[in-house]
């Protein structure tokens, strides 16, 4: 495991804002952290960098314990926090320089990483301007940029395409598949389904400080399969409907034209099969049947049993 | 802690504080009212005793005890604050260990204020030296260790308030009232007990060698007093590292 949590707890004053988060992210993955505003994900990434430290659990990275061997951590951790927190009045170039310094490398080696890797994510040609000029999503590169100085093993990112516009957010996408495939393991929160939808390999859900969900994406989509079949059957009848309704996994039907049937099921299994064997059974001729598979976006509002 | 991490957050910050006007303008004000003090020393003449002249380094210790608190506060109340202000302490925290980051920033304060002693020490001495006096170097020694470790108390006390901050206002302000508070305890008399809290207490105390350097007994007196004021330092740099260790950032 890249990194995994153990029962970890915060609270702030009396209140729990993290209750026995058992985090697992594999190595090479990439992790979305799903959850609405407020349901601890900033927490929680503050306290895998080491920022904040828990009530009660345990962290570990890359095999180490966080609580013991935090030095060590640092080295392989590049963390893009929320908030750049930049100084506007430097460059670039002197931010990089400065944070691969203490990053453990010497100063050649500082300068020349900095240069590429601010190539890298497109800011070549802005390495001398000041930080207090550049723009939201020109902050968040260079944010990644500095994460990646001393060729960590894992990235951590809060939020990092919050407030960008669609360009930004496509370029921000295009560097992670490339650390990605450089074999650094990505750890990002979002509260952007589409954005970890698109991007992530595995994912988990948290609500008020739980985690309720944890899996691969396709897993996490099917974990409260209500799906839907839309069937088309020729010859289709109210004593076949009836038939069909009478299946264990079957929630209701809608008729939706004169041959056209909607199917909603609750099974964590295909069903699709037993559907259309009984409709053979009863004399129809089944000519389409589709399964529309729940988006990311309906898995997580059941998970979360959030109602709009 | 590692040396290495305490040099590089230091060596930034001396880049930063080389291109601060603030740094300049304060570290400035500081040498030139000592300057002036001396300058202008002959008008307080009828203070001091004819046979010994006028004593220039005691008159540059006094520049330092009354305005050195207030010129630290002002170029010392952000050093931390800020950085947590902007979230740029997030970056370096994530890098490397939190008691580099406070031994960092204190040890550039330090080195700032023990260079801008070094300064005062230097103009008291050509003066002494010009106006004819007996050359003294121990007295000016000791002017500039008092100094560095009377300033030093106030950038421990600031760094802690600065460290304990969310932001640069409440730095500002806490230290102001804390340095209120420093100012009526001492203030309170010779007999309370209160005055021991204070570094003015100690930075006065040393007042007396700046007159003449002690001779005999006197040397545990000075060893004394100097180990007073470093204990007084040393004891809000280790709540500084203790409030970085345990804040959430």
């Amino acid at each position: 495991m890249a990194i995994s949590t153990k029962n970890l707890y915060k609270k702030y004053g009396s209140r729990f804002v993290l209750e026995n988060l058992s985090l697992n992210i594999e190595k090479g993955s990439i992790y979305g952290f799903l959850g609405q505003n407020g349901a601890g994900k900033t927490t929680t990434i503050k306290l895998l960098s080491g920022l904040s430290t828990p009530a009660q659990g345990q962290i570990f990275v890359d095999g180490m314990d966080l609580s013991s061997e935090s030095g060590k951590i640092k080295q392989i951790l590049g963390l893009v926090p929320q908030d750049s927190g930049f100084y506007d009045e430097r460059t670039a170039l002197s931010h990089m320089v400065y944070y691969g310094r203490l990053k453990g490398l010497s100063k050649k080696e500082s300068l020349e990483q900095s240069k590429v890797l601010l190539d890298q994510v497109g800011l070549g040609n802005e390495m001398f301007k000041r930080v207090g000029y550049f723009s939201h999503g020109m902050k968040t590169r260079l944010g990644i940029a500095q994460a990646l100085l001393n060729d960590p093993k894992i990235l951590i990112l809060d939020e990092p395409t919050n407030g960008l516009d669609p360009v930004g957010i496509r370029q921000i996408r295009q560097i992670l598949r490339e650390c990605n495939n450089e074999g650094i393991t990505i750890f990002l929160s979002s509260h952007n389904l589409l954005e970890i939808q698109e991007i992530c390999t595995h994912i988990g859900i948290l609500d008020k400080g739980k985690l309720i969900a944890e899996s691969t994406i396709e897993k996490i989509r099917h974990l409260e399969s209500n799906g839907v079949i839309t069937i088309g059957v020729y010859n289709l009848s109210f004593g076949m409907i009836s038939l069909i309704e009478n299946l264990e996994f079957v929630v209701k039907t809608e008729l939706k034209a004169e041959h056209t049937l909607e199917i909603f099921v609750n099974s964590r299994t295909d069903v699709k099969p037993e559907i259309n064997r009984l409709i053979v059974e009863s004399g129809g001729q089944v000519f389409k049947l589709i399964e529309n598979s729940l988006s990311l976006e309906d898995a997580f509002f059941d998970a979360t049993g959030i109602k709009l | 802690m590692n040396f290495s991490e305490i040099q590089i957050i230091g060596e930034d910050e001396t880049f930063k504080g080389s291109k601060s006007k603030y740094v300049w303008l304060f570290g400035g004000i500081f040498v030139f009212l000592c300057f002036l003090a001396m300058h202008y020393s002959t008008y307080i003449f009828f203070l001091f005793p004819i046979s010994e002249g006028i004593p220039y380094s005691l008159i540059s210790y006094i520049v330092v005890l009354s305005i050195g608190p207030f010129i630290i506060l002002i170029t010392s109340f952000d050093i931390v604050s800020s950085e947590i202000e902007t979230g740029s302490v997030r970056y370096i925290i994530s890098k490397v260990h939190r008691s580099s980051f406070i031994l960092g920033k204190f040890f550039f304060l330090f080195l700032v204020f023990i260079s801008v002693s070094s300064g005062i020490a230097l103009i008291s001495l050509i003066y002494q030296y010009s106006e004819g006096n007996v050359f003294q170097l121990k007295n000016i020694v000791l002017l500039w260790i008092f100094s560095s470790l009377y300033l030093g108390c106030f950038i421990s006390i600031f760094l802690f308030i600065s460290t304990l901050s969310v932001n640069n206002k409440i730095s500002f302000t806490m230290s102001m009232i804390f340095l209120g508070i420093l100012i009526f305890f001492f203030l309170q008399g010779h007999d309370n007990y209160l005055k021991y809290l204070t570094p003015f207490f100690y930075g006065v105390k040393n007042m007396e060698f700046m007159k003449g350097f002690p001779v005999g007994a006197g040397y545990l007196t000075v060893f004394e007093s100097l180990f007073s004021m470093f204990m007084y330092m040393l004891v809000f740099l280790s709540m500084s590292l203790l409030a970085i260790k345990w804040r959430d950032l």
